[in-house]
């Protein structure tokens, strides 16, 4: 119990460390707005769960400072010029709606930041996926001049992207802040996977099935291109590792969780081909809850059974020890 | 991509997702996995056998008599109702006992008269619906539908009603939300 | 352990229709976006229910099940004709827009199921006054369900426009009534489960003093 706590601890703690530094990288890229946003979408949420705890007469404890993690993934999905109030709202909705009105962290049903991004989705889609473009520095009180579509938008219409390789790479690209900074990305992925703070079957399923699929249903001219720009855009890396792979969510053994990764990517993958939907990942990911809840399930059903089999040996073993006594 | 685009259609056209149609209903019947199975499977028959026949009375019934419409398609279902529950009586054994309670529980509910209802509705938008094969596939689509959502709330039944859930929201408020927030991603597909 | 003691009052708030049996739910998650609508509703509901469940009450008791289902809903089935005749001359417009659910509200459980459950044991002098509280008690959420969503979804009351600068559009959406409904069942449960606390040791200290 003891181990498992500390584990929780450490987790969270590797998962900050990675939001932190893409959190960094979108001060470099959009200024202060980036960082107060951020601050406003953690203090909405923090706020929620002290309350909300307090109204389900619990303690507040480290481990509630999940909902920090939660908020910082919220954020860093968002425009860097997003309306805090919005930004706020959102935090609470992760934090009430998402989490706590099914127990909390000790019953969690969705990902929290997955539900909140969904809601912006369905209320304020526009504004959601408009976005300044990379070093434009929008001021703290101030509303963003000029607004672009994503990458993402371009590459779902168009089948093509006008970047450079190193641009993707380094997120010089427009699109939400945090998503975007791919190489940033694939090594928090890689560090996360190396400390088992991520489902590496989720993770690896999503992957593969995008990959797989992009290469032999091609969204661009090139399969190369295809794999590589799908990889990149629509938030396809970042849902992989903070929202598909989150440990609270996806089954715990890792070829259940493959599959949940493998079905939620090509599902999403379709969609995005078929109707252009942009960041399809985390609506789909949404949708699949249930298929997480159900081999939750069932590997619970595998764990009694397995249980059972071992009573009942060890039943057998002590049988025959007292008979050749 | 076929499997996907009509995994899509279940679900944006679900008539508990989407119209929170036979709501009651699936909370009633989510106490027990067998319940819930079997009712589902009996609205299912419900809603495939009314639409055909809803399908006739629309096509019998005077265009200015349109108000009647609600009564007929009661008289529809009651019939059904009646003449399934006969069915089973007569055919005698167990099977009477253990399928009246699902039949009780799902004739008379807005899963049933809701799926008549949009049939008829979408008919007259989409002609090639409008004849009785598209109306019995239509009322099997509602069907299909309420079984999905069934096996999306089996899912996650243990843990809504879990001593973990506050007090308040266990149960039917949980059930409640979690349908919608399932409900929210599904709108945000359209 | 003793029995609750019900009253005729008992549907207005401790077993309202929607918040405590979540019974007749679908049209306050999908219609219940506007004041206008809830009105068209809880007229229709309130109506409907008041006159099908009383000329039910004559209908012999002694009748199997579901003969008597079959009876309530054919009686509501005609009430609604007239209902929504009237209907047509006072919300023209919100018909149209409640669509499917108006003529649904004939076949809603009051109607169907409680007459064989709730109402059975009652005379109909005791009857009609539960009636018409467990009425009132859906009117209410209807009415509270509808104006909240209207003001957070449109920045409007009653169709006038409010100075709200964000807007939930969402709320004005089937997720955005059952999330609602959800969340106003919990809070309902919450001060109910309360209040009856407070009752109860009140109900102690009172022993322990005499």
């Amino acid at each position: 119990m003891q181990r498992n706590v500390r584990t929780d601890r450490f987790i969270w703690i590797d998962i900050m460390i990675t939001l932190l530094t893409l959190e960094l990288m979108e001060y470099f890229y959009y200024g202060t707005r980036a960082v107060v946003l951020g601050t406003v979408c953690v203090g909405a949420s923090l706020a929620a769960e002290l309350i909300s705890l307090k109204l389900m007469r619990r303690r507040f404890t480290a481990d509630d400072l999940t909902c920090v993690s939660d908020a910082l993934i919220i954020a860093l999905m968002l425009p860097a010029a997003f309306d805090y109030k919005i930004a706020a709202a959102a935090g609470v909705f992760a934090v009430v709606a998402a989490k706590n009105v099914f127990g909390g962290r000790l019953n969690m049903i969705f990902s929290p930041a997955a539900a909140a991004y969904v809601f912006m989705y369905t209320s304020w889609k526009n504004q959601l996926l408009m976005f300044t473009e990379p070093h434009v520095h929008t001021g703290v009180f101030e509303k963003a001049g000029s607004l672009v579509s994503s990458a993402s938008h371009a590459f779902n219409i168009s089948g093509k992207m006008d970047l450079s390789d190193f641009e993707i790479l380094m997120g010089n690209m427009s699109g939400a802040p945090g998503a975007v900074s791919i190489l940033l990305l694939a090594v928090a992925a890689a560090v996360l996977l190396f400390r088992r703070s991520i489902s590496a079957g989720a993770f690896i399923g999503t992957i593969s099935a995008t990959v797989l699929l992009a290469a032999i249903v091609p969204a661009a001219v090139s399969r190369v291109d295809s794999v590589k720009y799908t990889l990149v855009t629509n938030m396809v890396l970042f849902a992989a590792v903070y929202i598909i792979a989150d440990r609270r969510i996806a089954p715990k053994r890792d070829y259940f969780a493959f599959f949940y990764g493998f079905f939620i990517a090509s599902f999403s993958y379709i969609l995005t081909l078929t109707t252009a939907k942009e960041n399809s990942i985390v609506l789909v990911s949404l949708v699949f809850t249930p298929v997480a809840l159900g081999f939750r399930n069932l590997e619970k059903r595998i764990e009694t059974v397995e249980q059972e089999e071992l009573r009942a040996a060890s039943l057998t073993v002590g049988e025959e020890a007292s008979v050749d006594e | 991509m076929f499997i996907v685009a009509e995994f899509i259609v279940l679900l944006s056209t679900n008539l508990i997702l989407m119209q929170a149609l036979g709501t009651s209903t699936l909370f009633v019947a989510a106490g027990n996995r067998k319940n819930l199975l079997w009712t589902a499977i009996t609205i299912s028959v419900f809603t495939t056998a009314g639409s055909g026949a809803a399908y006739i009375v629309n096509k019998l019934l005077p265009s200015g008599a349109a108000d009647l419409t609600p009564l007929l398609y009661t008289l529809i279902i009651g019939a059904l109702y009646i003449l399934i529950l006969a069915g089973l009586y007569f055919a005698g054994g167990d099977l009477f006992d253990t399928a009246k309670k699902y039949i009780h529980l799902s004739a008379f509910n807005c899963a049933v008269m809701g799926t008549l209802f949009t049939v008829t509705e979408r008919a007259g938008i989409y002609t090639s619906l409008d004849s009785f094969f598209g109306f019995i596939l239509a009322g099997a689509e509602a069907g299909t539908g309420f079984i999905l959502a069934s096996f999306i709330l089996t899912a996650a039944y243990a843990r809504l009603n879990s001593s973990k859930v506050p007090a308040a929201f266990r149960g039917g408020p949980a059930m409640l939300i979690y349908l919608g927030l399932i409900s929210m991603a599904v709108y945000a597909f359209r | 352990m003793s029995k609750k003691k019900t009253t005729v009052f008992d549907g207005l708030i401790s077993d309202n229709t929607v918040l405590s049996s979540l019974m007749v739910i679908s049209p306050v998650i999908v219609c219940a976006n506007s004041v206008q609508n809830a009105a068209a509703l809880i007229y229709a509901f309130s109506a409907i229910t008041f006159i099908s469940v009383l000329i039910g009450s004559f209908v012999p008791k002694k009748l199997p099940y579901a003969a008597k289902t079959v009876i309530y809903a054919i009686i509501s089935s005609i009430v609604y004709i007239p209902v929504k005749t009237a209907a047509q001359e006072f919300f023209p417009e919100v018909i149209t827009r409640v669509g499917i659910y108006f003529p649904l509200l004939a076949v809603n459980s009051l109607i169907v199921l409680q007459p064989q459950t709730k109402f059975r044991s009652m005379k109909r002098t005791q009857m009609i006054p539960a009636l018409v509280f467990y009425i009132l008690g859906f009117d209410a959420v209807i009415l509270v369900t509808a104006f909240l969503r209207e003001l957070f979804a449109s920045g409007t009351i009653a169709g006038r426009v409010v100075d709200m600068d964000t807007l939930v559009s969402g709320l004005g959406m089937p997720f955005g009534g059952f999330i609602f409904l959800g969340l106003l069942c919990g809070f309902y449960r919450a001060v109910r489960s309360a209040v009856r606390r407070e009752n109860r040791e009140e109900a102690d200290s009172d022993v322990h003093s005499s």
